[in-house]
């Protein structure tokens, strides 16, 4: 509604105020382009998938503001698994129960269209000119629930998405789990371990669709982010950095007290990083692990203690996944540990995704 | 003997359903015969409404419909025909225990019966037992029991039951019944098949999709008295069955289940000196195979064989103390797709006993231990009495402590399971008063039920679920139940039940109400019988339930009413058939038990019963 009544006020100031040339410029300057530009998100997987938006001082918060923006539509779907955006001001949301990908207006949550065709247990995306590349589980088939004995073959594969279409063009299949992906310099980077299982790194050329590099890491790695010509990835007891262009290893930090560690996010030049209910930082090329925490939140969730986690711009951002049968909470802290807010959400908060 | 009579005249002859809040002592019948003796012998003070064949050809062939409009078990259903729960008196969907004539039939894999996986039609009788009941029927009775029997009896007997019922969404159901009994042998053999589309219209006017089920079952029992000492008595039972999960559009995937049990049971009764020993050998097998995908051939299963011995004894010590032992061992080999091959054997030893200090005034007695190298398991009582304060009121009250034990899904999933688990445990208390004027009877209950070590599963950081004894839950609530019928000049019938529940169930810790809990739920069956014709209404209400755990209103289901009619008209000289139809929810009221799985609106069925 900002966006109406700011309107209005701009056209009336063209008749009311026209003398006053210099104001209108600036009014209209500061206009936004939708209700959520100014502000993040916050995904809630569901049971049915919502989204919360908080804006950037954190005083105003809206829940459900897909069903707000489209009171007719039908829901997110179930589990929604995470957002990507592209670069023409939208924004993907992905539900991996329902096989869909719901595509609206990033700044103003407005339905552009769905994808519910070609997808089987999509969980992340990300967009390289004009195209994008989600991947997808498929059937759990392909678990032996024992890294000693991998599966002879996988079926996940990555969906190619042309997004003028908004239809599935290709799949590529990488022989391995596919979760969490980025494109760095024209490539794209998959994680091919999943739920504590696997063990690859894959890198794809998107202009021949192949895997053209694999590179080996620890078992269940289950973030990585890339920085400064290096992938950096995290599993349950180790923090390894590759050489992004040869898949050579560059260092291997192998957590001696730590254990459990996930949610690995690089920001300005510190690698963040989650064990339990506390959030740890160090050098992004430490070699030795940190000695304490940054931070540690209190929690009542059995198992949903840091269900999501974001670092960005000075702060730091905790989702905790609570009984997954109500409503939870984000908290937001700076990067100095003190908390800033915390805020009521939707059921089973997962991510953090920023305008 | 007249308790008896009342019994069979009211729940065969008059159509209605026989509520019963009493029990008394009565001795073994010699022409009718329900193997699970200890329903009616060690329910004293316990609430017992019993549903007869002939009452459970007004609801569909799915067991949920029929428990649903005829009891106070709130089913949480996830669309018609789809996986369905029970919550009796407030409990978790694996603390009812159901019972296979006396032989406990949940699931090895998740301790739990999916109602809409049992065809109602291939039983004799229906009974619900509230309460808890783990002394006689072992792991899961702690909110109650249901008990599927097949009715054995010993009269010169030739009758073939068929019955047809064909409706809306091209729903089919068939049941064929037939009784051939001497005063030596007795057969019982029911076929019942269902099936339907099931693509009824939702709210959104979009169609229900991948809803499709079907099922057949094929129950048979024998019995052969070889002399005045000793029988023999044989029961199987054969369901095979395949659903599609629905889906809420076009993109989910689309998967199915099939699912193919079988259980036998054989019997030797003998009876020597004030003594009674009933020996019972069980096989069951549990095979359920689940596709992820239905365009692939691919799936996980699970596959359990259950072997129960028991040895019954009873010894009559006067005419008014009875005491009755059990000794049972239960030994499962299950395994699973993702389970690997896991055995377990469980020993357990009962001891019962019932006294009749007069005949107003009547109490029993049971302890129960098992021994298992699985989990720990508890030392488990009841005490239960009954007092009849003058003609009018009686008095009932029990209590007792009861166990689920974990199941092999708990225990065994790979990288999940939790092989420390604790069975979970309760401890409840029950009053209540019955009142008994002519055919009119009500009986009010409370009861107060403390849960324990409940195990829930939880998402953990790593996306895996995992079993845990976290909760503690308090439950307590009322149960109330009313039948009457009378016969009017010109041969006007009428027979009415109706129950109502009133279930606060809590989660210790926080206080809040457990999700999918209604605080309120009433049934009412009407059925009209003159001359030829027979009218029957059935009607629901079922409360708003919460389906967050902290309470939040704003995403609570509503609640709803539903209300069934059907008029039948019999033809024939010997009124022979029955030709009818049925209008479900005739108020077409749009509900869901499930957030987002709505269940039909109003629709038909046409009936043919045809009775030889």
């Amino acid at each position: 509604m900002k966006i109406n009544k700011l309107t209005l006020l701009a056209l009336l100031s063209v008749f009311i105020l026209n003398s006053c040339s210099d104001d209108t410029d600036d009014l209209i300057d500061q206009v936004p382009e939708g209700d959520y530009t100014d502000g993040f998100f916050v995904l809630n997987e569901g049971g049915i998938g919502t989204v919360t938006y908080i804006s950037d001082d954190l005083s105003d918060v809206e829940q459900d503001i897909f069903a707000s923006a489209n009171p007719n539509a039908a829901d997110l779907g179930a589990y929604t698994q995470s957002i990507f955006f592209d670069d023409n001001n939208r924004a993907y949301i992905i539900s991996n129960g329902s096989n869909l990908i719901t595509v609206v207006d990033r700044y103003t949550f407005e339905l552009i269209d769905v994808i519910d065709e070609g997808l089987t247990v999509p969980k992340y995306g990300v967009v390289y000119k004009g195209k994008a590349y989600v991947t997808n589980n498929n059937t759990f088939d392909d678990y032996t629930y024992d890294n000693d004995n991998p599966p002879s073959s996988y079926d996940d594969f990555i969906a190619v998405i042309d997004l003028e279409t908004l239809s599935v063009e290709s799949t590529i299949e990488t022989n391995s789990y596919t979760e969490q992906i980025e494109e760095e310099d024209g490539l794209i980077y998959v994680n091919g371990s999943s739920f504590g299982y696997g063990n690859t790194i894959n890198v794809i050329n998107p202009s021949s669709n192949a895997v053209v590099r694999t590179i080996s890491t620890a078992f269940g790695v289950n973030s990585f982010d890339i920085e400064d010509g290096s992938i950096y990835t995290l599993s349950s007891n180790s923090y390894e950095v590759f050489n992004k262009d040869n898949g050579e290893q560059i260092s291997n930090l192998e957590f001696s007290d730590l254990s459990g560690a996930s949610n690995l996010v690089l920001e300005d030049d510190k690698a963040y990083f989650t064990v339990n209910r506390s959030v740890y930082v160090m050098e992004q090329n430490s070699t030795t692990e940190p000695e304490k925490p940054l931070l540690t939140y209190s929690s009542t969730s059995q198992y949903g203690a840091m269900y999501g986690f974001a670092a960005k711009d000075g702060r730091i951002y905790i989702a905790d996944g609570g009984d997954f049968s109500s409503d939870s909470f984000v908290e937001i802290y700076s990067t100095n540990g003190s908390l800033l807010k915390n805020i009521t959400v939707g059921l089973g908060p997962n991510g953090f995704y920023f305008n | 003997m007249e308790y008896l009579k009342n019994y069979i005249i009211i729940s065969v002859m008059l159509l209605t359903l026989s509520v019963t809040g009493q029990q008394r002592v009565f001795t073994a019948l010699d022409s009718v015969y329900l193997t699970d003796s200890k329903l009616k012998e060690f329910s004293t003070g316990r609430n017992l409404i019993s549903i007869p064949d002939s009452l459970l050809r007004n609801n569909s062939a799915l067991l949920t419909n029929t428990l649903n409009f005829n009891t106070p078990i709130y089913f949480k259903e996830n669309g018609l025909g789809m996986v369905s729960s029970p919550s009796f008196r407030g409990t978790s969907a694996s603390q009812t225990a159901v019972l296979w004539n006396g032989i406990n039939i949940n699931s090895q894999f998740n301790g739990q019966l999916d109602f809409n996986t049992v065809n109602a039609g291939a039983y004799s009788e229906i009974s619900v037992r509230g309460g808890g009941g783990s002394i006689v029927y072992g792991s899961g009775a702690i909110g109650g029991s249901v008990h599927l029997n097949t009715r054995l009896i010993y009269e010169d007997t030739t009758a073939h039951n068929l019955f047809l019922q064909y409706g809306s969404f091209n729903a089919k159901d068939a049941r064929y019944n037939l009784n051939l009994a001497t005063k030596e042998w007795s057969l019982n053999l029911a076929l019942a098949r269902t099936s339907s589309d099931n693509d009824y219209e939702l709210p959104n006017g979009s169609k229900n999709l991948n809803g499709g089920f079907e099922n057949t079952a094929l129950n048979v029992g024998v019995g052969f008295k070889i002399n005045t000492q000793n029988s023999l008595r044989f029961f199987s039972e054969i369901f095979d069955g395949e659903r599609h999960f629905s889906v809420l559009r076009t993109s989910e995937t689309r998967t199915k289940y099939q699912d193919v049990n079988s259980k036998n049971l054989l019997e030797w009764e003998s009876h020597f000196g004030e003594f009674v020993s009933i020996a019972r050998l069980a096989y069951l097998e549990e095979n359920y195979k689940y596709f992820p995908n239905i365009n692939s051939d691919s799936f996980s299963f699970g596959e359990a064989k259950t072997v129960v011995a028991k040895y019954d004894l009873s010894y009559s010590i006067t005419d008014k103390l009875k005491l009755n032992t059990v000794l049972t061992n239960t030994n499962t080999n299950g395994k699973g797709s993702s389970l690997g091959e896991n055995e377990r054997n469980i020993f357990a030893a009962a001891l019962l006993l019932k006294h009749r200090i007069d005949p107003k005034f009547n109490y029993e007695l049971g302890f129960r231990k098992e021994a298992t190298a699985n989990y720990e398991s508890p030392f488990l009582f009841s005490l239960a009495a009954t007092k009849d304060l003058n003609s009018l009121f009686s008095l009932n009250f029990n209590a007792s402590r009861n166990f689920r034990i974990p199941t092999y899904n708990d225990l065994y999933w790979p990288s999940a399971g939790n092989p420390d688990l604790l069975p979970e445990k309760s401890l409840q208390g029950e009053v209540g008063v019955a009142f008994t004027l002519n055919n009119f009877k009500a009986i009010l209950s409370t009861y107060y039920n403390k849960i324990t070590d409940m195990i829930r599963w939880l998402p953990a950081n790593d996306g895996v679920w995992r079993p845990v004894n976290e909760d503690k839950v308090r439950i307590y609530g009322l149960e109330s139940s009313l039948s009457w019928s009378k016969k009017f000049q010109n041969n006007h019938i009428i027979s009415t039940n109706a129950t109502y529940s009133y279930t606060v169930s809590e989660n210790e810790e926080t206080g809040y109400q457990l999700i999918y809990v209604p605080y309120h739920k009433a049934t009412v069956n009407v059925n009209y019988d003159y001359s030829r014709f027979n009218a029957n209404l059935q009607f629901l209400r079922v409360g708003e339930v919460f389906t967050r755990s902290d309470n939040n209103s704003r995403y609570n289901l509503e609640g709803y009413n539903v209300g069934n009619f059907s008029l039948g008209y019999r033809l024939g000289k010997s009124e022979k058939f029955e030709l009818g139809g049925r209008v479900n929810n005739f108020f077409d009221a749009e509900y869901q038990s499930v957030e987002n799985r709505w269940m039909p609106g109003r629709n038909y069925t046409m009936y043919l019963n045809f009775k030889l």
